[in-house]
């Protein structure tokens, strides 16, 4: 421990202040790797702008019968990234996508690591017929065609965000459990569990208490490579047209942009900003994902 | 990051590491175990396939007769064709005796057996995913090695933040670009490349054979640039690991040259992880290809399921997707199988 | 160390692969050029051949006439088969096919054809009036045989064919559409051999024996239909050697592969969008066919759906039932942003329920019955319905809940999504919400009644009677469990009548009137309310069709077509070095031999390369 008082801290304030001190560490590690700064930066852009998104373009943006210019012009003045065929702002139109997009992925991973890490940290804590039984599960989970299944689960439901989300989160979850269960084994086998064992400490004090905070770097380098992911996954959903079509998304736009035409006209404008796009907030999360990763494991991080 | 390419072997070498010490003849008891748990995943499969499909909301006979006036009688009439009329349980352990002897049923919408418009399209989908598959895992290791030789400099930096950025990418974009840019052409470019299909029609002997690689050249590149990237990362940090062992600096001490050392040691060894991941790769491809299939019209398995779903064709979507997860099951197996004969620490 | 002799080539021989695909790939993009001199004149196959190549979206459901239903495949069946009559391509009365004449009996139950005695199997077998009373009599008696066209032969008592060249009909009532009776007629002689017709999928063995324009000689799934000229056709052969239906999944590829000469014709499923027309109309020798199409799209409104029997099954939203909502709802749809901004022009203004490209049986609205739109005066009628607005602005139906109407949309039609948006814009500023339900297979939901609208839309025959039987009471199922022929769960007595009057009305003029009258009907109920008549666009290439028919002859579609016109009357362009069979081979084998030569002096390369950087 890096700090000392005078007076001698309760145990719950030393906890924290030895939370705060790895944080402050992990984040000057972090530092130090550049690509990961650049997703870092690339991200928190993004997200200023999604969720500015209502001042900078308004939400009348994706209004119809409202829309400012004829459809399909090509990008001028007016319109950096010319109209869609209604005649709708292209760049506010990707801008207002990254809303959907962005929440989409997010909530998506976020369920997919949820599910992960509580099948993970549970199968790894209790061993026997249930650990059997959840990992038999997972592999057989990992085994599915993720996209296969996705599009199966989508048409079983009806078209909403809310499906979107349950079919990415449902399908993507296998890896996560894999590894967390694999690090709550190394982590039982610490010497401080068999204390707390021994003290008396139930499976939900431990699972809670001392499993979840170890794993718990592991579960965030985890979410920004699901994160990542799940766009890509959001995106090829909807562009199969399972979206919810009255949502712009930059999946959606794509799908727009091909039903319309566009390809075959030459309308490059309306086709390739949501794909940068797409590219660019997947390849951030990548970054991060890897930095992560890397001040977590110094040994890997070289590698992947 | 090799653990999520080959979570089985994560699993078996911390068994073997524990305190049951595997002897002689565990490869024979661990090629049992492996069999019999891919045997139980298609066990598994297979009652998805029946029970998911079931979930789609629509009456698959009113489908088939959407349209036209057709009375109860006769709806009834179709149900027993198809036997859907049968009580649930029945319809599952029929289908379930059928599929083992290989008979997946009648298509609802072509009135053929599903396994003839599956090996109809089987081919085309082997085709198209077999050529990528080939090149992007060569790409993919020789890149990687380069990569993990000259590590941190300009090339790695470049060659890994290419892979990053490509393996970000939307294959169905890249996709759409690439038929605007090389298919369609832009400006003075003329299109080199056929926009969709998988042959003109018509030709012949050799020309058929020169027609099909031409029409086939726009989807594997789209295929390659996505999914070399996984394989030249997993190379590359398997190969640094190894780079990093004792046993390598013994032997470069020894004064074996160093691309000898890389070579004769390194390489093959850190080869290992990759394997497995080619063999997961080559699985996963069958049923990730559906959306280069769908943007460039190839007739394939892919376009197949999308259409057999929006009927629902029941029979049809079940047997594709028995198909798709059965490829990745025997791959896994596979690659379960062959992994210890290649590397000696495991299970042997 | 596990490593030895085994392990030790493994990098190497990667090193192989990795050099065998960049010299595949070499190769492969290495022979485009060449193979590929950019637009193709006039598709001169190897033997100075023509062949017209059509880009088609569709994948054939079954090449049997007795199962096919899709437009594709029905297509194809026209061009292989005669059937009793064919329309005229420039007003759409009906012209003779296999016969040449007919004739209903003074009470109107028998009707008489007689048979041409020039038509011949592409086996050299005659066709006859046998083969015509052979398939009718199937489809009578085989459930598997009446699964497409049934519903032709269900007013039938009795078929014969007393000689070669005479068949008569026996009806149990009298039906005006027996000259319009799509039914392929199949040579006996060969399909009498099929035992299970529900199975049969007529594409195993070619060519497939017909008497139409073309004979089938090739069909490969998702890929093509080949078809070749049939020199012998009663009418005269048709001008081109081969017809060959390409597959395209994507559109857009289809308009590419236009562009760039692989296809001479594309139809899209079921126009061409906007801004593939628009794009195509500035290209070289290629003309972009805009015409009236023979479709209606509408806003089907569900009228509480029940059965013949009476029982009410579906959850339609109650207010609908009120005319006034229905006239409100339609006012406040500006059919004008439609064509404009949804279909660009390429559409006309809905307004009676057949579109005006069948003139005999168009009709439309007079100015003052017309419900234009006028937003105002829709809100007015909604308050005077009593349907009022809530504190929030949105109206409340009669159970106190706001309304928000369920809008049944097919995912695959972006006209469906695009004026989906429109209407929820458009009813929102009347208070009224909307829930687009968007899916693959609306089929479900549809004949259960679980939808509050629905867009609609028909191809509109010659003949009128099929889309004005689907909205009579007979055609509602006969209890909540069966499907009925029915459109939208539509049945109105005054409508009946008026049907069934038409339908024993032998005289074009009177039936036309009577036919004016139903749409009149149809158009005031406002349960069908046809917002746009969209265009058929579609394109060709100038350099390989010289002249195409278009039906109706001037401003028509091309595709599609009720007849073979179109593909039978093509006329390919003369172009000078069509007769290239031999030189594209030439290139063919330059092309190859110059591609592998690249492809070997890439692998020496590369292998040299490989070989300094392992020297380091």
């Amino acid at each position: 421990m890096t700090t000392s008082t005078g007076t001698a801290p309760s145990p719950r304030a030393l906890a924290r202040q030895r939370r705060r001190a790895s944080v402050a560490r992990f984040w000057r590690r972090y530092r130090a790797e550049r690509a990961g700064l650049y997703g870092l930066a690339v991200l928190v852009l993004c997200a200023l702008l999604a969720l500015f998104a209502p001042v900078f373009v308004g939400s009348d943006v994706s209004s119809v019968t409202e829309a400012p210019g004829r459809p399909m012009q090509s990008p001028s003045a007016e319109f950096p990234l010319g109209t869609d065929q209604f005649g709708r702002d292209l760049l506010g139109l990707v801008i207002w996508g990254s809303r959907v997009s962005l929440l989409v992925g997010l909530l998506a991973a976020v369920l997919s690591v949820a599910i992960g890490t509580l099948i993970g940290v549970t199968a790894g804590h209790f061993k026997g017929w249930y650990a059997t039984v959840m990992m038999r599960v997972t592999d057989w989970f990992l085994v599915m065609p993720t996209l296969v299944l996705a599009i199966a689960l989508v048409t079983v439901m009806s078209r909403s965000l809310t499906t979107i989300v349950v079919a990415i989160g449902v399908t993507t979850w296998p890896t996560t459990a894999r590894l967390v269960r694999a690090q709550t084994l190394a982590v039982e086998t610490r010497p401080y569990i068999e204390r707390a064992k021994a003290l008396g400490g139930g499976h939900w004090h431990i699972m809670s208490r001392h499993v979840l905070p170890n794993v718990m770097p592991l579960v965030l380098a985890q979410t920004t490579l699901i994160i990542s992911s799940a766009i890509l996954a959001e995106a090829t959903l909807a562009f199969l047209g399972l979206g919810d079509p009255t949502v712009v998304s930059w999946g959606g736009l794509l799908q727009d942009a091909r039903e319309a035409g566009a390809v075959s006209a030459g309308d490059w404008w309306y086709l390739v900003p949501p794909g940068i796009a797409i590219a660019v907030v997947a390849l951030a999360f990548t970054l991060c994902g890897r930095a992560v990763e890397s001040v977590l494991n110094p040994r890997l991080g070289v590698s992947r | 990051m090799t653990a999520d390419a080959t979570p089985a072997l994560v699993e078996e070498r911390q068994t073997a590491a524990g305190p049951r010490v595997r002897k002689r003849s565990a490869y024979p008891r661990y090629l049992a175990g492996k069999v019999a748990g891919a045997a139980v995943s298609l066990l598994a499969v297979l009652v998805t396939s029946f029970f998911l499909f079931r979930l789609i909301p629509g009456d698959p006979v009113k489908t088939m007769t959407g349209g036209r006036q057709v009375s109860a009688e006769q709806l009834a009439a179709y149900r027993e064709e198809f036997g859907l009329d049968l009580p649930l349980w029945r319809q599952f352990t029929d289908y379930c005796g059928k599929a083992l002897t290989g008979d997946f049923g009648t298509s609802y919408q072509f009135r053929t057996p599903v396994v003839d418009k599956i090996t109809e399209a089987l081919p085309n989908t082997l085709l198209l995913t077999g050529t990528a598959f080939v090149l992007y895992t060569a790409l993919g290791i020789f890149l990687g090695t380069r990569s993990a030789w000259r590590r941190g400099g300009l090339g790695d930096r470049v060659n890994t933040g290419l892979a990053l950025t490509l393996y970000s990418i939307p294959s169905f974009w890249l996709g759409l670009l690439l038929i605007i840019v090389l298919s369609v052409g832009i400006g003075p470019l003329p299109g080199l490349f056929p926009t969709g299909g998988m042959e003109s029609g018509g030709e012949e002997g050799f020309a058929y054979v020169l027609d099909v690689a031409h029409h086939l050249v726009l989807p594997v590149v789209t295929l390659v640039a996505v999914e070399y990237g996984q394989t030249l990362l997993v190379t590359r940090s398997a190969l640094l690991d190894e780079m990093g062992s004792d046993y390598l600096t013994t032997a470069r001490a020894k004064g074996l040259r160093d691309d000898l050392v890389r070579r004769r040691h390194a390489v093959p060894n850190a080869l290992l992880p990759t394997v497995t991941l080619i063999f997961i790769n080559l699985g996963r491809t069958v049923a990730g290809v559906i959306l280069v299939e769908t943007v460039f019209s190839w007739p394939g398995l892919g376009g197949l399921f999308y259409q057999a779903l929006s009927v629902p064709d029941l029979p049809l979507v079940q047997g594709l997707f028995f198909v798709f997860a059965a490829a990745v099951i025997l791959m896994n197996t596979l690659a379960d199988l062959v992994y210890p004969l290649l590397d000696p620490r495991v299970a042997r | 160390m596990g490593t030895n002799d085994q392990t030790r080539s493994l990098p190497r021989g990667l090193r192989l692969v990795a050099l065998a695909g960049a010299a595949a790939l070499t190769l492969t993009a290495g022979l485009a050029t060449p193979l590929d001199p950019a637009p193709r004149q006039a598709r001169a196959a190897d033997d100075g051949k023509k062949v017209l190549t059509v880009a088609v979206a569709q994948s054939v459901d079954s090449l049997s006439p007795f199962l096919a239903v899709r437009l594709l495949s029905t297509s194809i069946h026209r061009l292989m088969y005669e059937y009793l009559t064919n329309y005229d391509p420039k007003d759409n009365h009906a012209v003779p096919g296999l016969a040449t004449k007919w004739e209903p009996s003074p009470d109107k139950l028998t009707w008489t054809y007689t048979i041409r005695s020039d038509s011949t199997w592409s086996d050299g077998k005659r066709a006859t009036a046998e083969d015509a009373a052979w398939t009718f009599n199937k489809m009578m008696t085989d459930d598997g045989a009446a699964t497409a066209n049934g519903s032709y032969v269900g007013n039938f008592e009795k078929v014969t064919a007393p000689s070669p060249t005479k068949l008569v009909i026996e009806l149990k009532k009298p039906q005006a559409t027996m000259t319009a009776l799509d039914v392929p007629i199949v040579p006996k002689h060969v399909w009498e051999k099929v035992s299970d017709f529900s199975e049969f999928n007529n594409d195993k063995s070619f060519p497939v024996v017909g008497n139409g324009p073309f004979v089938l000689t090739g069909y490969k799934a998702d890929s093509y239909v080949r078809l070749k000229a049939n020199k012998s056709f009663w009418r005269g052969a048709p001008k081109f050697d081969e017809l060959v239906f390409r597959y395209y999944k994507d559109q857009d590829a289809a308009v590419s592969a236009l562009r760039k000469g692989e296809v001479s014709f594309v139809a899209g499923s079921p126009s061409l969008t906007p801004a593939q027309a628009d794009s195509l109309k500035g290209a070289d020798d290629i003309q972009v066919n805009d015409a009236p199409g023979r479709r209606f799209y509408a806003l089907a409104t569900n009228p509480g759906a029940k059965a013949k029997n009476g029982e009410k099954f579906g959850d339609g939203h109650p207010s609908l039932l009120d005319q006034r909502v229905r006239n409100a709802l339609f006012m406040a749809v500006d059919r004008e942003a439609i064509i404009d901004k949804v279909f660009r022009g390429h559409a006309v203004e809905g307004e009676g329920y057949i579109p005006p490209r069948f003139q005999d049986y168009f009709w439309k609205p007079s100015a003052s019955r017309k419900l234009a739109y006028d937003p105002a005066k829709a809100a007015q009628l909604l308050d005077r319905a009593g349907y009022r607005k809530n504190g929030d602005g949105k109206r409340v139906g009669k159970d106190g809940k706001p309304i928000t109407y369920r809008v049944l949309c097919h995912a695959t039609d972006p006209n469906d999504k695009a004026v989906g948006k429109y209407l929820q814009e458009w009813w929102g500023d009347l208070g009224i919400g909307v829930r687009l339900d968007c899916l693959d297979n609306v089929t479900d939901p549809w004949l259960a009644g679980k939808y509050d609208l629905a867009f609609d839309g028909w191809s509109v025959n010659p003949d009128p009677d099929f889309v004005l039987s689907i909205h009579t009471c007979g055609a509602l199922p006969a209890t909540p469990k069966d499907t009925g022929a029915t459109d939208n769960f539509i049945c109105d007595k005054t409508y009946d009548e008026l049907y069934a009057r038409q339908l024993a009305e032998y005289d074009p003029a009177k039936r036309a009137d009577i036919v004016k009258q139903m749409e009149s009907r149809l158009y005031d109920l406002g349960y069908m309310n046809v917002m746009a008549y969209p265009n058929a666009v579609e394109a060709y290439r100038t350099d390989q069709i010289k002249s195409i028919t278009t039906m109706p002859a001037k401003a028509g579609n091309i595709y599609g077509q009720d007849g073979y016109w179109s593909w039978w009357s093509a006329v390919p362009a003369d172009s000078g070095d069509s007769s290239g069979g031999s030189s594209t081979a030439v290139v063919a084998v330059i092309a190859t031999s110059l591609v592998l030569l690249i492809g070997l002096g890439t692998v020496v390369a590369v292998r040299r390369r490989a070989g300094a950087d392992d020297r380091e």
